[in-house]
């Protein structure tokens, strides 16, 4: 009799764990392929899965093209934030971010899609993933077949913005695309917004003011143009020049970090916190029992909607003032203007549409028990995918096919 | 002279009348005065006719004379009265011819009488002889009809055919020449042949018997011989047992049971067989391995053979000293193998089911049943079927499978011959008295120890798929109903019973196969013990449990910080259907972890007012399969994974980060650690909760753990990770 035996593991505990681990799985971040066919969704076990909304789509799509067509571990943590350049994929979580061919990547759905799907499960592990548990612990006959890799698939580079904390390593929360000056800004644990040159690979500057972790980004085209909003409760915007007499604070300001920072002649370089809104103490939308928390923001040229622990609220920028506060009692982790329209998501189920007015629209219930992103799919090279995704605490990305109804569920 | 007078007279009056008839008259009168006188006679004479005319005629005259004689009253007169005087005279006469006529006509109708009534009669006795004659006809025919269909006896006979008949009987009785063209004379011939054959056979029959008779008797001194030789071999046995002894070589005890063992049906001969040389494999194994995971028990060699089954009287042996069952030499090992049962009964399952007492018994009880009732219902008979279709082989092997702690797992394997499938009842038997818990209720009961051994093997249906078929003639439903009787059918029985079974088509003849089973036979064993061992810590953990302590031992301290406040106030065993009833065991129940093979618990932490209920599903796998915890948090409302991401969180920290709770191999802390992590996560949640600036009054729970953030990521999550030397919390 062979000794060895001891070691078998019975069958079962896998699928349990496999069960366990998408029950308690949250989706935190969605990003859309340049061509418009691919869906990344990043969960908290640090993977990234890819999904065909074109195949989704499809008349003949089956069960089958509801599952991503590739998984990959991209990161020991949770993947909190992903954007999509016109060739990369940029991921974030664990204070690092890496970026991703969608070149590679969609040769690696191609050949997966040749091979057949059923092979998934014999690609050897990229590394093995550390998200829980003691190291040693590690089953490693559990996590050969618990995590499906993708063979050769390697981030195009890595990079960490330069932290100061050395106990912790903070975690980046959102990335923002600036197209015009080709700059990624990072935020998150470290209440600093990190200047990246996606040329160099260098991070430029540094803006501080943030006295807690920061937990959104948005992009205006005019001047202030980086807003940005945190758990201390504000939202801070940031430009090159002072246009608005609402500035509070000199803190304030800009550090070079980097011996390499005069190599860009970026207009950012020169810029600062020119305004700073602390919502909470607004009484028309302060909820002092959900904490002050700013947990989405959006704008639209003069006009800026942000929520949270404080209610959902359209601002005017330019008089700082609210004009609309939405009825809306769960905070609220994600909202984004589409036409005239505001959609919300957050704690409960539904995507919320909202008039500018503050009159509800509708509310479109998905499979989800809460909803932490939206993306809305508008590349002009898939006309044929136009449609909203939502995730959040659970291993399903609903797609509404309009948005009246939950057309289905892309699954991990 | 008369006959004159009367002549003269005559003349005078047909003179007178002038009648023609008076003239015949005279005539006939003659002629009777000149015989005798016969008006008889007479009548034949005259013709009816004209004595009708006669008789109109001297009416005519006598109405005649009347008129006359009137008329000549009428005118009267002197020579009136001669005259009436002379018609008189006339009148006389022809009334004289009138009672002459009357009398001639009485005579002709008594004539014609007579001759009416002879011809009456002459055809009345035609008529009678015609009837005779119809019925005699009917007789004889009736006679015939019975000859045609008389049957012979020989038809009956069944004769051989014509061709053999020819070939085989000597001539003298075939007589070919005359038989040949007459059937009658073949067919006697035939007959004839018959009974000579038949002669002759009868003749061979009682050959035979005297033979056998003869034979019989030779059977019967043979035997008596064998017999009066067993006795003394028996004492040739007997006295060599003190040899054996002395040198200790008992083979005399193997060689019982191995002859036991050679009575035991297919399946439990295979299992005999590979465990008793796993347990031996093993005991040798233990011998150079004093560290092992199995308990090597040294004992001292000589004491062992006093008990007459060569036993060593350990705790676990003594109580099962009372069975009559022969065990192997080697006592002092994890795995003893014994047979229990009647061999006796065992034996008579190889004679014909009329000879065997099982059989017997069964046909009296079903004579007793048709006297009390002359017709058994359909219910009781396919009772009857039910329980002769569930029978077990009376032979059982019993495997004492003993743990480091000297508890001891007993397990009886019984065969269901007709069902040709395995069974299993287990029993833990512990060395020390264990204070059984309320909620432990379960860990050790025999209907649930075993279950789920291998995944979805929780033994409630029959492995053999041709017995659905079976069940279905006698109106089982389902064999569920029946295991608590019978013991479980587990896979892995039949698979240490080297039964292998397929999963599609149904298919009688399943051979047993000694490979299947030594391929089985190790795994089985490590999985039977790390069972019976988690079963053992469990009931340990929850006899704490139920008294509110989270007994964390000490090697895993380092897990926990040493400042807990959260208590465990309640643990509870719950039914699975109230489990399902819970709202917030949606998400487990959808996700199919929530069968019915598992158990199910409530448990409740407290700290100050909030409650933290947890539904917890124990997987009969545990601890390699971890508990699953699911919690609702009462605490300014109510908090689950729904509405609270930090729940959620909670919840995936004891749910899916278990591998870092297991402690120490073999992990069987792992409830206890988990509950305990949970305390903490409730005290980390509650202390962590931002307070809420425009309520009066300080914070119900004061921060007092060392975090390094309060919240982290876009789900705002607390810090749960405990780090150990340090003592600090931080973000997973």
């Amino acid at each position: 009799m062979e000794r060895a035996a001891q070691q078998a593991v019975p069958l079962g505990q896998m699928e349990v764990f496999q069960a366990l681990q998408r029950l308690h799985m949250t989706i935190f971040s969605q990003s859309v392929s340049p061509c418009g066919k691919f869906l990344a969704a990043g969960n908290n076990y640090g993977q990234i899965a890819i999904f065909s909304l074109s195949a989704a789509l499809s008349s003949e799509a089956k069960e089958e093209s509801k599952k991503p067509m590739v998984t990959f571990q991209a990161h020991d943590g949770p993947v909190y934030s992903m954007v999509s350049t016109d060739r990369h994929l940029l991921s974030a979580g664990d204070g690092e971010v890496k970026a991703w061919l969608w070149a590679e990547i969609l040769k690696k759905v191609s050949v997966e899609l040749g091979e057949g799907r059923g092979t998934q499960t014999q690609r050897e592990p990229l590394r093995p993933p550390s998200a829980w548990g003691h190291r040693e612990s590690y089953d490693s006959a559990i996590i050969q077949q618990a995590f499906l890799s993708m063979k050769g698939c390697k981030e195009l580079w890595r990079r960490q913005p330069p932290y100061r904390t050395s106990l912790e390593v903070p975690e980046i929360n959102a990335l923002l695309l600036v197209p015009k000056e080709n700059l990624l800004i990072l935020a998150g644990g470290d209440c600093q917004l990190h200047a990246m040159d996606l040329e160099t690979g260098t991070f430029m500057w540094a803006l501080r003011g943030h006295t807690d972790y920061i937990h959104c980004l948005a992009l205006r085209e005019r001047s202030p143009e980086v807003l940005s909003g945190g758990e201390d409760g504000a939202v801070r915007l940031w430009g090159k020049e002072c246009r608005i007499g609402g500035k509070t604070g000199g803190k304030g300001g800009w550090g070079e970090e980097d011996a390499s920072h005069g190599s860009s002649s970026a207009d950012l370089r020169t810029a600062k916190e020119v305004q700073t809104i602390e919502v909470y103490k607004h009484e028309e939308c302060s909820r002092p029992h959900n904490g002050r928390w700013i947990g989405c923001l959006a704008t639209d040229s003069d006009w800026m909607v942000c929520g949270g622990g404080p209610a959902l609220t359209l601002w005017h920028l330019r008089s700082s003032t609210p004009t609309t506060v939405f009825p809306m009692r769960a905070p609220q982790k994600h909202v984004t203007f589409y036409q005239d329209l505001i959609l919300s998501a957050g704690q409960g189920r539904c995507v919320n549409q909202w008039q500018l007015s503050g009159e509800l629209k509708a509310q479109v219930p998905g499979s989800s028990p809460g909803l932490l992103s939206l993306s809305l799919n508008q590349q002009p090279a898939a006309p044929e995918c136009k449609v909203l995704t939502a995730a959040g605490n659970s291993c399903r990305v609903d797609v509404f096919t309009n948005l009246g109804y939950r057309a289905f569920s892309l699954s991990f | 002279m008369s006959s004159e007078s009367s002549k003269k007279r005559k003349p005078k009056v047909i003179r007178s009348d002038g009648a023609p008839a008076e003239g015949k008259r005279t005539r006939s009168d003659t002629e009777q005065e000149g015989k005798y006188y016969s008006e008889e006679a007479e009548v034949d004479l005259r013709d009816p006719g004209r004595d009708y005319e006669l008789y109109k005629y001297t009416c005519q005259e006598l109405q005649r004379l009347m008129a006359e004689i009137q008329d000549l009253k009428s005118r009267g007169g002197k020579d009136a009265a001669v005259e009436i005087e002379d018609r008189r005279i006339q009148s006389c006469v022809h009334f004289m011819t009138l009672k002459k006529l009357n009398r001639l006509a009485h005579i002709r109708l008594k004539k014609g009488r007579d001759q009416t009534h002879e011809a009456k009669q002459k055809v009345d006795a035609y008529h009678l002889q015609l009837q005779n004659l119809l019925y005699e006809v009917m007789h004889l025919q009736k006679e015939i009809t019975k000859c045609l269909e008389f049957k012979s006896k020989h038809e009956e006979i069944d004769l051989v055919s014509l061709e053999e008949f020819y070939k085989e009987a000597p001539p003298d009785i075939s007589k070919a020449e005359v038989t040949m063209g007459d059937p009658h004379q073949q067919t006697l011939a035939r007959l004839d042949w018959e009974l000579e054959q038949r002669k002759r056979l009868a003749e061979k029959y009682r050959e035979c018997l005297s033979n056998k008779e003869k034979i019989l008797k030779e059977i019967e001194v043979k035997k008596e011989y064998l017999s009066s030789l067993q006795p003394r071999l028996n004492s040739i046995m007997q006295a060599s047992l003190p040899v054996q002894e002395y040198l200790f070589m008992p083979f005399d005890q193997a060689h019982k049971q191995y002859e036991t063992a050679r009575h035991l049906p297919p399946p439990l001969y295979v299992l005999f067989v590979q465990a008793t040389a796993y347990g031996q494999a093993c005991g040798e194994c233990e011998a150079g391995r004093e560290e092992g995971l199995w308990e090597q028990r040294p004992r001292p060699g000589g004491t062992g053979s006093t008990a007459c089954r060569g036993k060593l009287p350990g705790p676990a042996q003594k109580r099962s000293a009372h069975r009559k069952s022969s065990q192997p030499p080697r006592q002092d090992k994890m795995l003893s193998v014994a047979i229990e049962g009647s061999v006796d009964e065992a034996k008579a399952l190889f004679k014909p089911p009329e000879d065997s007492q099982d059989d017997e018994s069964d046909s009296d009880a079903e004579e007793e049943q048709t006297t009390k009732r002359r017709r058994p219902t359909l219910g009781v008979q396919l009772d009857d079927k039910r329980k002769e279709m569930l029978k077990r082989h009376p032979l059982s092997v019993l495997l004492d499978l003993k743990c480091k702690d000297d508890s001891v797992l007993h397990l009886t394997f019984y065969y269901l011959m007709n069902l040709n499938i395995m069974t299993v009842k287990a029993r833990v038997t512990t060395a020390t008295e264990l204070i059984t818990p309320i909620s432990a209720g379960d860990l050790l009961s025999p209907d649930s120890v075993l279950s789920c051994l291998y995944p979805g093997d929780h033994g409630k249906k029959t492995p053999n798929p041709a017995n659905q078929y079976q069940f279905d003639k006698v109106g089982i439903l389902t064999l569920r109903d029946y295991v608590l009787d019978l013991g479980h059918p587990y896979l892995w029985v039949q698979k240490l019973g080297g039964l292998h079974f397929p999963k599609e088509q149904p298919q009688h003849t399943v051979i047993t196969d000694h490979s299947l089973s030594a391929s089985h036979m190790e795994t089985t064993m490590k999985l039977l013990k790390t069972r019976v061992q988690s079963r053992l810590a469990l009931h340990k953990q929850f006899a704490s449990l139920e008294h509110g302590i989270v007994p964390v031992t000490s090697d895993c301290h380092y897990l926990f910080p040493a400042k807990v406040v959260s208590r465990l106030v309640k643990w509870v065993t719950i039914a699975h259907e109230d489990y399902t009833e819970l709202h917030f065991t949606k998400d487990i129940v959808e996700a199919g972890l929530a069968g019915d093979t598992n158990l199910y618990y409530m448990a409740l932490v407290e700290r100050g007012t909030a409650k933290l209920q947890a539904a917890v599903v124990l997987n009969p796998g545990y601890s390699s399969i971890p508990p699953i915890f699911q919690l609702c948090l009462n605490w300014k409302g109510e908090k689950t994974n729904n509405n609270d991401d930090n729940i959620r969180a909670m919840e995936s920290e004891v749910n899916v980060c278990y591998k870092e709770l297991c402690g120490p191999r073999p992990g069987h802390q792992l409830l206890t650690n988990q509950l305990q992590r949970l305390c903490v996560l409730l005290d980390v949640y509650l202390e962590t909760e931002s307070h809420d600036d425009s309520v009066e009054g300080p914070k119900e729970f004061p921060q007092e753990k060392m975090c390094l953030r309060l919240f982290r990521g876009p789900s705002r999550i607390k810090p749960f990770k405990y780090n150990h030397p340090q003592g600090f919390f931080s973000h997973r």
